[in-house]
C-alpha cells in the first residue's frame, strides 16, 4: 500500500505539535533572558551586593508569569502565521492567477489536471510567478485547500513532460501531506521576514530624520529581529531534507517518467533559480532551493539537519538509477529548444524587406532624429506630402488624395512639403483624419478597444501564447502591464533579418550615446485606447535605461502601445542580452 | 459450561467483528476502483468530444486527405458505440491509432499546424490522451490492490461470501509501449 492517511495525518499533527512546541520554548527562553537581563539591570543600579543575589534567584511565580507572556506571544504569532496562509505566501512570492486565455497558462492548468487525476482526484489550484527564474513550488493550508505554482521561466524552457514531472514533484508534497508541515514552518518564518523589511524601512525614516536616541531604540530592535530570524532558521530543523527525495519517489510513481524528472532537475539547477526573485527567504516550499547553497551539497549529519534540500547530484543519481541512464546520456539527450520561424502576413514582410534594402531607408524618427531637417515651426506653409514606396518617394498628394492611395498604410514614411519632416503617416494629424473617416465608416467602432492610431477596433491576438491587442491595419500591439514579462521571458519565435536590423542600429546608436531622449515638442502623444473615459494620454517613453526602444505607456492603467515592429525589436534585445549572460 | 460458553460467544463475536472489518475495507476499495473507472468514462467522452471539432478545424486545409479524416469519424463511432470494456479498450486503442495518423499527416502542412484552433485541440487532445493515461494507472493500481486483498486468505473467504469478484484492467493494446524498452549496457 502506498500510504496511510491514517498515518499521514498522525505524523502531520505531530510534527506541527513539535513546531507549536518549539515556537513556545523559544519566546520563553527569549523572554526568560529579556527578564533576567533587565531584573539584573535594574536592581544592581543601587549597588548593593545583597541585590545581585535576589537577581539571580528567580522564583518560580515569576518563571510561570514569565512563560505565560511567552506563551500569549507564542499564541499571537501562531494565528499571525496561520491565518489566511495561502492567500499571504502567494502575496509573498507576487504569485499571480492563471489566464485562461494564455496557451502556456491553458497548458499548465491541463497538466495540473492531469496530475490530479493521477492522484485520484485531489483539487489543486495553479498559480505563476512571473519572473524569468525556473523554479516550483507547492504549499497546502488546514483546510486542504492546495496550490501548486511555477515560474515563468519554468513554463518557457521546459518541455510539456518535464513540466508534468515537475508538477508531479509538487503534487507528491500536497498529497504525502509533507507540504502542510512545510507551508506551517515556512509562514511562523515569513512573518519575521516581513517583520525584518517593515523595520529596515523604519529605521531607514528614523535616520532620515537624525535624531540619535531614536535611531539608537531602532537599531537595538534591528538587532532583536535580526537574533530571532537567525534563530528561527533552526525551524529548518522541521522540514526533513529526505521529503523531497520522498516526492521525487512519488512523483514518479504518479507521472511514470523519472528521466524528465531528471532532466527538468538538471535543467532548473543549472540555470537561474530564482536567487534575488521576492519571496526568496521562503525557500524551502520551492523544488530546488532559489539560491546555492553550499549546506545543501553537503552531506552529513549538520547538513541533514538544517538543510532545506538534499544535494542535487544525490536526486539525479536517484532519479536516473530508476531510468537506466546517467548524466553524462542525460548531457547529450538535452535538446536545445529551437524557436520556430515567425509566420508573417506576406504582404508586411515584403514591405518590410524593401525598407531596409531601399538605400535612403527612413528610420524612424527618435532614432535619427539628429540628421534630419527639424522645421517643425513653419508647418502651415503647405499642406502637400510625398510618400515612400518601394524605394521611391512619390507625390505630391494633398491629404484627400493620400485617403485614396490603397498602398499607403497607417506606417508608411511620408515627408511633408512645408517642414520636410520625415514621419509615419498615422503621425499627421490630417492624414490620419483621413484614415479615420476611411475606416470608421466601415468598421464596427462601438465595440471594444480602438487603434489610437487608425481608430479603428483592435483585434485580440495570442502573442507568444499572451492575449494582446493588435490593429489589422497598422500592426501597432496594446500589451498588458505584466503580460509584457511574459513576452519578454518567451522564445517561441526567432526573428527576421530586418528585425535583427533594426535593433543593430539601435544598439550602435545606444552605444555611441546617440539617442539622448525624446523630442516632446514634435510627438503627438496618444490617448490610452483603454482609458478613454479618463481621456488619459499615452507617455512616450524608451522601455528602460537599458533598452532604448520607444513606446507609449499609460500611466493609468500600465498598458504599452508597441508600434509595428517595435515589441520584436524589444524582444530581440532582451533576449540577445540573456544570452550572452548566460 | 459457562466457560465454553463464553468462549464460543466471544469466537463468534471477533468473527463477526472481523468479518465487518473486512468488508468495509473491500468496499471502501471497490468505491476507490469504481471512482477511477468513472473517471476514465469522463475523459474517453471528452474525446469523442473533441474530435469533431477537430475534423472540421482539419477539413478546412486537408479536406483532399479523405481516407485519414473518414478513418477518424469512423473509428470515433464505433469507440462511441462500443460497451462492455473489452470492446471499448479495442475500440479505444484504435481510435489512439487512427488519430496518430491524423497527426502525422498534420506534421506535412505547415499551415494547418501553426492554425491558432488546431494548436488549442491538438493541445487540448493531448491533455485528454494524458488524462486517460493517469486515469487508466490509478483504475490499474487500485484494481490491483482491490484484486490483492479479495484474493488473498483469510479475506478471500469474506469476500468469497459477500461475493466480490476481481477487476479486469485496462490495458493497451498499442505496440510501441508493449515492446520492452532497450537496455543498454
Amino acid at each position: 500500500m502506498p500510504y496511510s492517511f491514517t498515518k499521514i495525518e498522525q505524523d502531520k499533527t505531530r510534527t506541527i505539535g513539535f513546531v507549536f512546541v518549539f515556537l513556545i520554548i523559544l519566546y520563553f527562553l527569549a523572554a526568560w533572558i529579556i527578564y533576567f537581563v533587565s531584573k539584573v539591570y535594574f536592581l544592581s543600579e543601587g549597588e548593593h551586593y545583597a541585590h545581585y543575589a535576589a537577581a539571580f534567584s528567580v522564583s518560580a511565580s515569576e518563571t510561570l508569569a514569565v512563560l505565560g507572556i511567552a506563551f500569549f506571544i507564542g499564541l499571537t504569532h501562531w494565528f499571525l502565521a496561520t491565518a489566511n496562509l495561502i492567500p499571504r505566501l502567494c502575496g509573498a512570492l507576487q504569485a499571480e492567477a492563471l489566464n485562461p486565455k494564455d496557451t502556456y497558462h491553458q497548458m499548465f492548468q491541463n497538466i495540473i489536471d492531469e496530475v490530479s487525476i493521477a492522484t485520484g482526484g485531489r483539487k489543486i489550484r495553479g498559480v505563476v510567478i512571473p519572473t524569468g527564474a525556473m523554479n516550483a513550488f507547492a504549499i497546502a493550508d488546514f483546510e486542504g485547500q492546495a496550490v501548486i505554482g511555477v515560474t515563468e521561466g519554468l513554463l518557457t524552457r521546459l518541455s510539456r513532460a518535464q513540466i508534468e514531472a515537475v508538477v508531479g514533484h509538487e503534487a507528491a508534497h500536497v498529497v504525502s501531506g509533507d507540504c502542510l508541515n512545510t507551508t506551517v514552518a515556512v509562514s511562523l518564518f515569513e512573518v519575521y521576514a516581513t517583520m525584518l523589511s517593515r523595520m529596515k524601512q523604519l529605521a531607514k525614516g528614523v535616520d532620515g530624520r537624525s535624531s540619535g536616541r531614536g535611531g539608537g531604540y531602532v537599531a537595538i530592535l534591528y538587532g532583536i529581529i535580526w537574533l530571532v530570524t537567525n534563530v528561527s532558521y533552526l525551524l529548518n530543523m522541521f522540514i526533513s531534507r529526505q521529503r523531497e527525495l520522498r516526492a521525487d519517489a512519488v512523483a514518479v510513481r504518479l507521472t511514470r517518467d523519472p528521466l524528465s524528472l531528471a532532466e527538468a532537475l538538471y535543467a532548473i539547477s543549472n540555470r537561474w533559480r530564482g536567487g534575488g526573485i521576492p519571496g526568496e527567504e521562503i525557500k524551502a516550499i520551492f523544488i530546488v532551493n532559489p539560491s546555492y547553497s553550499r549546506l545543501d551539497e553537503g552531506r552529513g549529519w549538520f547538513s541533514d539537519l538544517f538543510s532545506t534540500h538534499p544535494p542535487v547530484n544525490q536526486r539525479l543519481d536517484v532519479l536516473l538509477g530508476m531510468a537506466h541512464s546517467d548524466v553524462a546520456t542525460l548531457e547529450k539527450g538535452l535538446v536545445q529548444h529551437k524557436p520556430k520561424q515567425r509566420i508573417y502576413d506576406p504582404g508586411e514582410e515584403q514591405i518590410g524587406r524593401e525598407q531596409i534594402s531601399s538605400p535612403q531607408t527612413p528610420m524612424k524618427q527618435g532614432v535619427m532624429a539628429g540628421g534630419l531637417p527639424d522645421g517643425a515651426t513653419n508647418a502651415t506653409v503647405s499642406r502637400e506630402w510625398i510618400a515612400h514606396k518601394d524605394g521611391h518617394w512619390l507625390g505630391p498628394f494633398t491629404a484627400e488624395q493620400m485617403g485614396t492611395l490603397d498602398w499607403l498604410r497607417p506606417d508608411s514614411w511620408i515627408k511633408c512639403f512645408g517642414t520636410g519632416r520625415i514621419m509615419m503617416a498615422s503621425e499627421d494629424e490630417d492624414v490620419n483624419r483621413v484614415f479615420q473617416a476611411l475606416y470608421g465608416a466601415r468598421g464596427s467602432k462601438a465595440a471594444g478597444v480602438d487603434c489610437p492610431k487608425c481608430r479603428i477596433p483592435l483585434s485580440e491576438i495570442s502573442y507568444e501564447g499572451v492575449p494582446v491587442l493588435k490593429c489589422p491595419r497598422c500592426s501597432g500591439i496594446l500589451v498588458g502591464e505584466t503580460d509584457i514579462y511574459r513576452i519578454l521571458i518567451r522564445e517561441d519565435f526567432s526573428f527576421s533579418d530586418r528585425i535583427a536590423k533594426m535593433a543593430g542600429v539601435i544598439k550602435k546608436e545606444q552605444a555611441k550615446w546617440a539617442i539622448g531622449k525624446i523630442d516632446l515638442k514634435t510627438v503627438n502623444l496618444l490617448s490610452c485606447p483603454k482609458c478613454q473615459h479618463l481621456e488619459a494620454k499615452m507617455v512616450r517613453m524608451f522601455y528602460s535605461l537599458v533598452y532604448d526602444v520607444e513606446i507609449d505607456k499609460c500611466i493609468f492603467c500600465g498598458f504599452i502601445w508597441f508600434d509595428k515592429d517595435e515589441l520584436e525589436i524589444l524582444q530581440y534585445l532582451v533576449e540577445k542580452n540573456t544570452k550572452k549572460e548566460i | 459450561m459457562t466457560m465454553t460458553l463464553v468462549i464460543i460467544l466471544g469466537v463468534i463475536v471477533f468473527l463477526a467483528l472481523w468479518f465487518v472489518g473486512v468488508y468495509n475495507r473491500i468496499i471502501g476499495l471497490k468505491q476507490n476502483v469504481e471512482n477511477g473507472w468513472s473517471q476514465i468514462d469522463v475523459q474517453l467522452k471528452r474525446r469523442h468530444d473533441l474530435i469533431p471539432n477537430l475534423i472540421e478545424v482539419a477539413k478546412g486545409y486537408i479536406a483532399h486527405e479523405r481516407g485519414t479524416l473518414e478513418a477518424v469519424v469512423k473509428a470515433r463511432q464505433q469507440a462511441v458505440d462500443a460497451s462492455g470494456l473489452k470492446d471499448k479498450q479495442q475500440a479505444e486503442n484504435f481510435l489512439s491509432q487512427t488519430l496518430r495518423s491524423l497527426f502525422a499527416v498534420v506534421e506535412n502542412y505547415p499551415n494547418l499546424k501553426a492554425d491558432q484552433h488546431m494548436l488549442k485541440l491538438q493541445e487540448e487532445l493531448t491533455s485528454t490522451e494524458n488524462k486517460i493515461a493517469f486515469a487508466r494507472q490509478y483504475y490499474n493500481d487500485e484494481a490491483a490492490r482491490f484484486n490483492t486483498t479479495v484474493q488473498t486468505i483469510p479475506n478471500n473467504i469474506v469476500a468469497g461470501m459477500a461475493g466480490f469478484k476481481s477487476y479486469e484492467f485496462f490495458e493497451i493494446e498499442d505496440k510501441a509501449q508493449k515492446e520492452p524498452p532497450a537496455v543498454k549496457f
